[in-house]
């Protein structure tokens, strides 16, 4: 039987294989492996501690009780950060259509309604939880990160944040090659103008 | 290179440099555990199929179904079962008293004996008359397409998908 200390020296696909088999110590391995760069990743992109954590769940939840369906020609991890990003971008577009004018919802008549639904202007700073978000990412990097466009932050974090070749990014973003180069070149020049705006 | 030409370079070193340094986040203390929590390991397919069978059993519907048959089935046995029963004894008797004495022989001399005790002791004949009366035979038709139709009821059951089935396939 593999131990945690033989299983760490094993494959993604090999610890897939004895997780299959019903082993919790191979799922617990997957985890380890994979719970800081799959939140990473989701954190950088939804920018919400609490809101990330859900999602990092929900996506290991998800691929965990799936790995049945799970293809050993893929790399493990493209999947993982596949179904990561989707919940992310998910998110991201959910948030768009959410969100709430000042006025109120479009749906409030009562002026009771209308107060209920309008935006609040909320000061991050008395939460703990938003005060470590800003410590988190408010490094200048960080800041000219978040202000990207969605898939330039997914390609750029993968590329150069998680060290993934541009192959698996294609496959993670379900993009053709060259456009994964262009979003991260693009993303590139426009990280080194917010860089020199902040240093300006 | 012009200085505009430097300060591009400079920058795009520094964006590079700033990428790779960025860490990691952990996600808060527990999240394992909250994941494992919600994560099916996967069992030996014997202990799947009996929680299957146990769960499937302990619908209420389907509880109430196989009580109410298995009730019914008993109910149909003794009323149909014990009249016939009290109407045949004398036959029945001899037929297990003979089955007792006869339990040891073997072959040709068993059979032989079975037609000769069949014919000397009337069973036969009470045999023949019974199914001439037009008794036995609609019981037994009965009968049988009475459990004939509680077979393709529970066959029908089993085939009927569960609840949270039909919502896992929309």
């Amino acid at each position: 039987m593999a131990t945690a200390k033989d299983l760490r020296t094993l494959g993604d696909r090999e610890v897939v294989a004895l997780a299959k088999a019903g082993k919790e110590a191979a799922y617990r391995e997957l985890l380890s492996r994979y719970e800081r760069p799959v939140f990473s990743l989701i954190y950088r992109m939804v920018r919400d501690r609490a809101l990330a954590e859900d999602l990092a769940q929900e996506t290991f939840v998800k691929v965990l009780n799936a790995l049945d369906t799970y293809r050993p020609e893929y790399k493990f991890s493209s999947w993982i950060f596949k179904i990561a990003n989707n919940a992310a971008i998910d998110q991201l577009r959910k948030r768009e259509v959410d969100t709430l004018s000042l006025d109120g919802a479009p749906g409030a008549r009562t002026a009771d309604e209308i107060e209920a639904t309008a935006l609040q202007a909320v000061d991050r700073g008395e939460s703990p939880l938003a005060e470590l978000e800003a410590r988190e990412l408010g490094s200048q990097i960080e800041q000219a990160i978040g202000k990207l466009r969605p898939e330039y932050r997914t390609a750029i974090l993968l590329r150069h944040v998680e060290g993934r070749a541009y192959e698996e990014i294609a496959e993670v973003m379900d993009l053709p090659l060259g456009t994964v180069k262009t979003y991260i070149h693009r993303a590139r020049l426009e990280l080194r103008e917010y860089l020199a705006d902040l240093r300006t | 290179m012009t200085d505009k030409q430097l300060d591009a370079g400079d920058l795009d070193l520094t964006v590079l440099r700033e990428l790779s340094a960025l860490g990691s986040f952990a996600p808060g203390r527990g999240f394992s555990d909250r994941v494992m929590a919600r994560v099916r390991l996967p069992q030996p397919a014997a202990v799947v199929l009996f929680r299957r069978a146990g769960s499937w059993v302990m619908q209420p519907r389907r509880a109430v179904a196989l009580a109410t048959a298995y009730a019914a089935s008993v109910i149909v046995a003794v009323r149909l079962g014990l009249p016939w029963l009290g109407a045949h004894a004398p036959a029945l008797k001899l037929g297990i008293a003979w089955l007792g004495t006869q339990l040891g022989a073997v072959g040709n001399a068993v059979a032989l004996r079975v037609a000769d005790w069949a014919i000397q002791s009337g069973a036969a004949e009470a045999v023949r008359a019974a199914a001439s009366s037009g008794k036995v035979l609609p019981v037994l038709a009965a009968l049988t397409i009475g459990y004939a139709v509680g077979g393709y009821g529970f066959y029908a059951l089993l085939r009927a998908p569960r609840r949270h089935d039909a919502l896992a396939r929309s």
